[in-house]
């Protein structure tokens, strides 16, 4: 059947069976990825899945259930499962879905793979790599196309429908001579094409040839405060730390340490930080967020205030704080006016910190990890590599703000 | 329910193939301050073909499992295979014969309980939460469930059925004191369904308090002094260091990509008081969290010795790294779901127990600490690891002193097993985890105490 007459079909027997408040959510992926294993492309896999999402709420009482079988018995059975898990649950008043919206179609990158083109480009990179990094041995090598078409259909009249096609490539390595080995690394992005040979996108190539200059690692002799240089690479774990303060879990649990920040200063007002998961200029992204809404896009923290929570239609409801326009995601840090080498040049002593292997902040925001494929910085120049160096970070210190990692940025580079 | 006879297929499989017909099943249920969070069900079912063709793979999946569709994901994954094949010039060698047979199935025997009583057994033991400790500032129990249901055939001809379902429950509870919030959370369960996981929400009460009483004191902690010290792991965090610190570079694949562990083979890696075991199904007499009886390979999963009185003895193998070695596979190969391919993966790690006492490890540390509980653990090639620590404390003069706050602690994972001087005589297993290498997949992983030197972050 077709996708859009079974997401129809599905809202037409939840409302039949008694739903207040109905939501089907409709994916169909296909996917093409090639694998390389000990250096040679040895796997080609391709892939097609579904998954129906069905959510009901009846009298405030919510439940979902996933199945990816699209044949009406199944379907039929899909809807009562949902329908006694709603009837099930606990009454609560936040549960709701999205208000009737325009209708649209949404699309975005190529629809189907050129895989001779993803073998060439794949072939390409481990040609170069085994010629130019001859040390360095991978680990996980991917190249792979998706296209996910997706319906999201509600009770409220909301009718969406989008087409995301990507390539996405996702490399991890080490590098190794005679007994020594250098901490593995690794990158990755997504693309609308393959325009370009891999090595020549983001900071891959570079990363490669720093991994070389790692097996040299050295431990650092004693313990000191200093300055941190994030690298780009580097950035996404500290991301990650912010986004889960500001989702839905952490603030109406209480724990978010930033609950109470909202239009007020978190970061350096040097930090600017943007979701956009629309943007033309960036694959990854989206147009229809998970409860239902158009997607826009927005900036979270502006010259270090916060000025939006990552929270969906639920989350802003329990809380009584408005909702994200978006998922989060797609993020973009506005870039600043000091070039990269400039701010190394302005350190006397720290590390430049390439990879961070870090726990989990606990809920006061304090997390220490080690400084992996990093280097130590004194006097304004790049010294060595380092490695087992433990870096403990306050997100927000209790003390003072200069201890604090975003409180204490001094910069961001010019370059993008 | 998928499909339990593949045998109809196996003459349709020229070249080396593994059929696969598999469903996951997940329950999630979150209860945030008695709240309902989230209630769902998911279902995913398809069915997956692997190709071995001169050197290189060709993989297919599909969401239906007709008789036609089946067929059709044996023919995608031969066209893939042989894309691939003439693209590249690999080797043909081809891969080792197993034939095995077996059926495996821990589904429970009780009535299934419907998700109203699902929800109201979480009820329960949150309102005794709520009654007993009303000074917490949140609280959660939050039931995740996962049943794996697989069905193999492969061309060699190896048969295999299995139903392994793993339930887990877990509390977490947040203080707040002088204005900074603090977090514990402890996991329960393991295999098998919930009803043969959990009967009386009472039989818990013992435990939660447990974790209140440790959420206390870790209110009160201090940080800990950074440095190297000589520290206690009990079984949660010697777990976690022989999975992740040791049991990832131990895995062939990634032995062959350049882990520290490719070099060391039959040399002395740690302690002589130090053994490791991967096991696949059953440990010390007893059934193991995360059985493996026939991989997705179709070979006979055997326990892996990976370390032996401190001797580096073997990895862990699927039939192509087994190969390249020269050696038998072991059955680590294992998918998470229909539309993965088998990945070398460990099943249940260890150390083994020793002869001490964890009273008398305590003694024995005039100034270090107790480490009990982790949050989250990395581990690199060179098996240098992080790992989150969220309950310890310090010991001073050989006794228990002041809870800490959350820290992380990290080193060279094969450095300090040969700092190891005195390992506990108990056991405990922890199965709520789930690896990730590519795909997730469910690992249990456990031991004794142990008492080494460890770098500890802090102030």
């Amino acid at each position: 059947m077709e996708s859009k007459r079974i997401a129809i079909e599905c809202l037409n027997m939840m409302k039949e069976s008694g739903v207040d408040k109905a939501q089907c959510l409709l994916k169909n992926t296909e996917k093409r990825e090639l694998s390389v294993n000990l250096d040679k492309i040895d796997l080609l896999r391709s892939t097609f899945d579904a998954s129906l999402q069905l959510t009901a709420i009846v009298g405030d009482r919510k439940g979902v259930v996933s199945i990816n079988k699209m044949e009406m018995e199944d379907v039929k059975k899909g809807v009562e499962q949902v329908v006694e898990m709603a009837q099930s649950s606990e009454q609560d008043s936040a549960n709701d879905i999205s208000p009737r919206q325009p209708g649209k179609v949404f699309q975005s990158g190529p629809e189907s793979p050129d895989l001779d083109l993803m073998y060439d480009r794949l072939d390409e990179f481990m040609g170069y790599a085994a010629e130019a990094f001859p040390k360095t041995t991978f680990r996980t090598v991917v190249l792979n196309h998706a296209l996910t078409k997706t319906h999201l259909l509600n009770s409220n009249g909301v009718d969406f429908e989008e087409h995301l096609g990507e390539y996405s490539f996702m490399v991890l390595f080490s590098s190794k001579e005679g007994k020594r080995t250098s901490s593995f690394n690794y990158s990755g992005y997504t693309a609308h094409n393959l325009d370009k040979p891999i090595k020549d996108v983001g900071s891959i190539d570079t990363l490669l040839r720093q991994s070389v200059d790692q097996i040299s690692a050295q431990a650092l002799k004693q313990k000191f405060v200093g300055d941190v240089l994030v690298t780009p690479d580097c950035l996404e774990s500290f991301l990650s730390t912010i986004e889960g303060t500001l989702r839905d879990y952490a603030l109406i649990s209480g724990g978010s340490l930033f609950k109470d920040k909202l239009n007020q200063p978190i970061a350096d007002q040097k930090l600017t930080l943007h979701s956009r998961p629309t943007s033309k200029d960036m694959s990854g992204g989206y147009f229809v967020t998970n409860d239902g809404f158009e997607a826009q896009d927005n900036t979270i923290i502006d010259h270090g205030v916060l000025k939006t929570f990552l929270l969906s239609l639920y989350g802003a409801n329990k809380t009584g704080m408005e909702r994200a326009v978006n998922n989060g995601d797609a993020y973009v840090v506005e870039p600043g006016c000091t070039r990269f080498d400039d701010m190394i040049k302005s350190i006397d002593k720290g590390v430049m910190l390439c990879r961070f292997s870090g726990g989990s902040p606990s809920d006061n925001g304090d997390f220490s990890g080690v400084a992996k494929n990093s280097y130590y910085i004194e006097n304004g120049k790049i010294q060595y590599p380092i490695n087992e160096v433990m870096v403990s970070i306050f997100l927000i210190s209790q003390k003072s703000a200069s201890t604090s990692v975003f409180l204490s940025c001094r910069g961001c580079s010019s370059e993008v | 329910m998928i499909k339990r006879e593949l045998s109809n297929y196996v003459d349709i499989l020229s070249a080396y193939t593994e059929l696969r017909l598999q469903e996951n099943r997940d329950t999630l249920i979150v209860m945030l301050n008695g709240q309902v969070m989230r209630n769902q069900r998911k279902a995913m079912s398809g069915v997956s073909a692997r190709v071995y063709k001169n050197g290189v793979w060709g993989f297919a999946s599909n969401r239906n499992m007709s008789d036609d569709d089946i067929k059709l994901a044996i023919h995608e994954a031969k066209k893939n295979a042989v894309f691939l094949d003439r693209h590249t010039n690999q080797d043909n060698e081809p891969l080792q014969i197993t034939t095995n047979s077996g059926r495996n199935d821990f589904s429970t025997a009780k009535p299934r309980k419907t998700q109203r009583e699902l929800i109201e057994f979480l009820k329960e033991i949150d309102g005794y939460i709520e009654k007993k400790y009303p000074k917490l500032n949140s609280r959660s129990v939050i039931l995740t469930c996962l049943d794996m249901e697989k069905s193999l055939v492969t061309s060699d001809p190896s048969f295999a059925y299995s139903v392994t379902p793993r339930s887990i429950l877990i509390v977490v509870m947040t203080v707040e004191k002088n204005g900074e919030p603090f977090e514990l959370m402890k996991t329960f369960g393991g295999l098998g369904h919930f009803e043969d996981q959990f009967s009386d929400p009472s039989q818990l009460y013992e435990k939660i308090d447990n974790i209140y009483n440790h959420l206390m004191k870790k209110s009160e902690g201090v940080y800990a002094d950074a440095g190297l010290k000589d520290v206690i792991l009990d079984a949660d965090l010697a777990g976690i260091l022989a999975h992740e610190a040791i049991g990832h570079t131990t895995e062939a694949d990634l032995a062959l990509s350049g882990s520290v562990a490719g070099d060391y083979m039959n040399q002395k890696v740690a302690s002589p008081l130090v053994t490791l075991v991967d096991f696949a199904h059953t440990a010390l007499g007893e059934p193991c969290r995360t059985p493996v009886y026939i991989d997705d390979e179709g070979v006979l999963a055997k326990d892996v010795a990976i370390i032996e009185n401190g001797v580096l003895k073997s990895y862990m193998h699927n039939k192509q790294s087994a190969r390249h070695f020269g050696v038998e596979p072991t059955g680590n190969a294992r998918a998470y779901s229909y539309s993965d391919e088998p990945l070398i993966r460990m099943r249940n790690t260890a150390i083994l127990p020793g002869t001490d006492r964890l009273e008398d490890m305590i003694a024995s540390i005039d100034d270090g600490y107790y480490l009990i509980k982790s949050s989250n653990g990395q581990a690199d090639s060179t098996s240098e690891f992080m790992f989150g620590v969220t309950l310890g404390y310090e010991i001073k003069n050989g006794k228990l002193g002041r809870g800490i706050r959350d820290t992380t602690i990290s080193g060279i994972a094969f450095d300090v097993l040969k700092s190891i001087d005195m390992i506990s005589n108990d056991m405990v297993w922890e199965a709520g985890g789930m690896c990730g290498k590519k795909q997730p997949i469910p690992v249990s992983m456990g031991g004794p105490a142990i008492k080494c030197k460890i770098n500890i972050g802090g102030k």
